[in-house]
């Protein structure tokens, strides 16, 4: 297998592995007191992290196959594509996580907050993750953010 | 197959002008089937004792611009396919090792002639009275008074006289011994002027009788076929009257030469040429200086003919041996080709030749247009993204290397001097919109195919979409260089785009 294959399935693998471990992970970087057990008790870690993993990879996707434009093949272009993955993902989980919560009467609006704060991360490192899995076979990007 | 060409006096350097200009193009000569000639090596071998004539120093560098370009992208390989694809060769450079010491050079070495005047060349002085009454019958004063370091300004039989000395020359041994079984001859000469008309027939009869000479391979040199492009009266000349060039007399030249090379070389009792190809326009040019021996000297600018000249070679390059030899040591008898275009008119464009030379030209040089465009417009700006990233990387420092400075900034200034000098001469060439760097807009009368939302366009971005697409699908680059690597994906890029953007009309 080559290099490009490796990095792909290295890059599906790391995304699944956050997706089966992400409670562990979630919690490692935020924990609230009655807001983590209920974020737990409604499994909506996986769903999450699961939100943000597809965001991530569809932002890629999208960057590299269906922009995948000449003029839009510089870093700082790849960088846009990022910040509005990294924005959107929080903010498209925060209004699941807060719509699951609506129907529970919780309220926790501050805690999410904080919470989608750290998901960001989470989404920025999966963007990454993604653009390094696929970029290669992008006949405009395979050398954004940097040459292969 | 190693083809020599002789071009011959002014018009021997503008022919292999256009020729350099159509090979950089990769234009190669086609077989019988439409194929391209593979293994051909071009040998030019420039024949002018007037070395201050600016045509002949513009294409010797040329000349070494090509080979410069050309070694970067092949190295030593004879074959190649695309953009300089045809290797031009100096005759010293295929002698190898060897006594003989002659120049690297496209010029044949003409020192003997050009520093005297024809009455010390052919020791006028020191003839018996007889003799020099006899010279002075054949030759006129002002004839023998010519110092030849400008030619035979239009007097043939002072170059006839003065030629005949090549064939002990040390260049003329070095052709002879470096001769193989299946090399052609080719000359380029023009008939109303003197040194192209009195060059061609010497040198042939000194071939032809190359059994009399004290050289090597002899036979091949015999049995080899010849062909020659006899180019007629096409330019006007300003203030020429009663001077050694005179207009005036282009056509009772043309017509003495043409009596004396049907009873010597292509009449139907003599086979000492295989093919011959006359060329001329009655539509003379724009008329050009009368200035041998001056500043500007004899710069005369590019001409259809010249271009169409240069196709005479490669369709020579392109026939089989069966057309010329009869299978029984002998000769068939010489063939003679004449050119039209399909339209007649003053503006030519591609549409205005005829469907085989559409098919031979069209295609790369509209592709090397595109080149000549990108390379000096856009390349610049993309270094450091998509394809110049991909192994070998081309990089920022690129743009100053000798292959890109000799192509960009030298090469491609000939080449848009020769395209604007076809231009404004007199017909209008106009293959390209000169000047127009909108990469939709650039072939003069052919416009980009009709689209969903009007007519397709092309510029740098579509270029480098396709350079991007092709060096991705493309592995084959690792182990060549840059430049290589450059002109190859430019060359299928261009070829795409020219197919997918841009109407048909071949």
């Amino acid at each position: 297998m080559d290099k490009k294959g490796i990095y792909l399935i290295s890059g599906i693998v790391a995304t699944v592995l956050f997706c089966i471990f992400s409670t562990e992970l979630y919690e490692g970087m935020f924990t609230a007191p009655g807001f983590s057990d209920a974020m737990y008790n409604h499994s909506i870690y996986p769903l999450v992290a699961t939100i943000t993993a597809a965001m991530a990879w569809v932002g890629a996707a999208i960057y590299y196959y269906a922009i995948n434009s000449v003029r839009f093949a510089r870093w700082w272009h790849w960088l846009c594509v990022l910040a509005i993955v990294t924005i959107l993902a929080p903010i498209v989980c925060y209004l699941v996580n807060s719509s699951i919560f609506d129907e529970e009467n919780l309220s926790y609006a501050a805690e999410m907050v904080s919470f989608q704060g750290v998901n960001l991360l989470f989404a920025a490192a999966l963007f990454v993750v993604a653009s390094f899995s696929m970029r290669w076979w992008s006949s405009n990007c395979r050398h954004t953010p940097f040459p292969q | 197959m190693r083809l020599f060409i002789f071009a011959i006096g002014g018009t021997g350097s503008r022919v292999l002008k256009s020729l350099i200009m159509l090979s950089a193009a990769g234009v190669k000569p086609l077989d019988e089937d439409g194929r391209p000639i593979q293994n051909l090596e071009l040998v030019p071998i420039i024949i002018d004792p007037h070395k201050s004539n600016e045509d002949l120093k513009r294409t010797e560098q040329m000349l070494n611009e090509y080979c410069t370009i050309r070694e970067k992208l092949y190295g030593r390989d004879v074959n190649g396919d695309g953009f300089f694809a045809t290797k031009i060769s100096t005759l010293r450079s295929i002698m190898g090792m060897t006594a003989t010491p002659i120049n690297d050079s496209f010029i044949f070495n003409m020192e003997a002639v050009g520093q005297t005047k024809f009455r010390q060349f052919i020791n006028y002085d020191t003839m018996n009275e007889p003799n020099q009454a006899l010279t002075s019958l054949l030759f006129a004063d002002y004839q023998l008074e010519n110092k030849m370091n400008i030619g035979f300004v239009g007097s043939p039989n002072i170059g006839s006289v003065a030629l005949n000395m090549i064939k002990d020359s040390d260049e003329f041994k070095a052709f002879a011994n470096v001769f193989g079984e299946n090399d052609r001859i080719f000359f380029i000469s023009s008939i109303f002027g003197g040194t192209g008309a009195a060059g061609f027939p010497i040198l042939v009869k000194n071939i032809r009788q190359a059994h009399n000479l004290d050289v090597s391979n002899k036979n091949f040199l015999r049995q080899a076929p010849i062909g020659g492009l006899t180019v007629l009266p096409y330019f006007n000349l300003n203030n020429s009257q009663g001077k050694s060039i005179d207009k005036a007399d282009f056509v009772v030249k043309t017509q003495s030469a043409l009596q004396y090379y049907n009873e010597t070389l292509t009449g139907a009792d003599d086979r000492s040429v295989n093919a011959i190809f006359y060329l001329g326009d009655q539509t003379t040019s724009i008329p050009y200086d009368y200035d041998p021996g001056n500043i500007r000297d004899q710069h005369n600018p590019a001409h259809l003919v010249e271009m169409v000249g240069a196709m005479a070679v490669l369709k020579f390059a392109g026939m089989d041996s069966k057309q010329f030899l009869d299978g029984m040591g002998g000769f068939h008898p010489t063939k003679a080709f004449e050119y039209g275009l399909d339209k007649d008119l003053l503006d030519v464009d591609f549409a205005t030749f005829g469907q085989e030379t559409r098919r031979l030209i069209y295609r790369p040089m509209v592709k090397f247009h595109m080149l000549f465009i990108y390379l000096r417009t856009a390349l610049k700006a993309v270094i450091g993204q998509g394809f110049t990233q991909d192994e070998p990387k081309i990089r920022s420092e690129f743009t100053a290397t000798q292959f890109y400075r000799t192509l960009v900034d030298q090469f491609f200034d000939f080449y848009t001097e020769w395209l604007t000098e076809m231009h404004g001469n007199l017909r209008h060439v106009q293959l390209f919109n000169v000047g127009e760097n909108n990469l939709g807009n650039i072939i003069h009368n052919v416009l980009t195919k009709k689209g969903f939302f009007g007519r397709k366009s092309v510029d740098a971005n579509t270029f480098n979409a396709e350079l991007n697409k092709l060096s991705r699908d493309n592995k084959k680059y690792s182990d060549r260089t840059v430049e290589y690597k450059l002109l190859d994906l430019f060359n299928q890029a261009a070829a795409n785009i020219l197919d997918d953007k841009y109407e048909n009309i071949n």
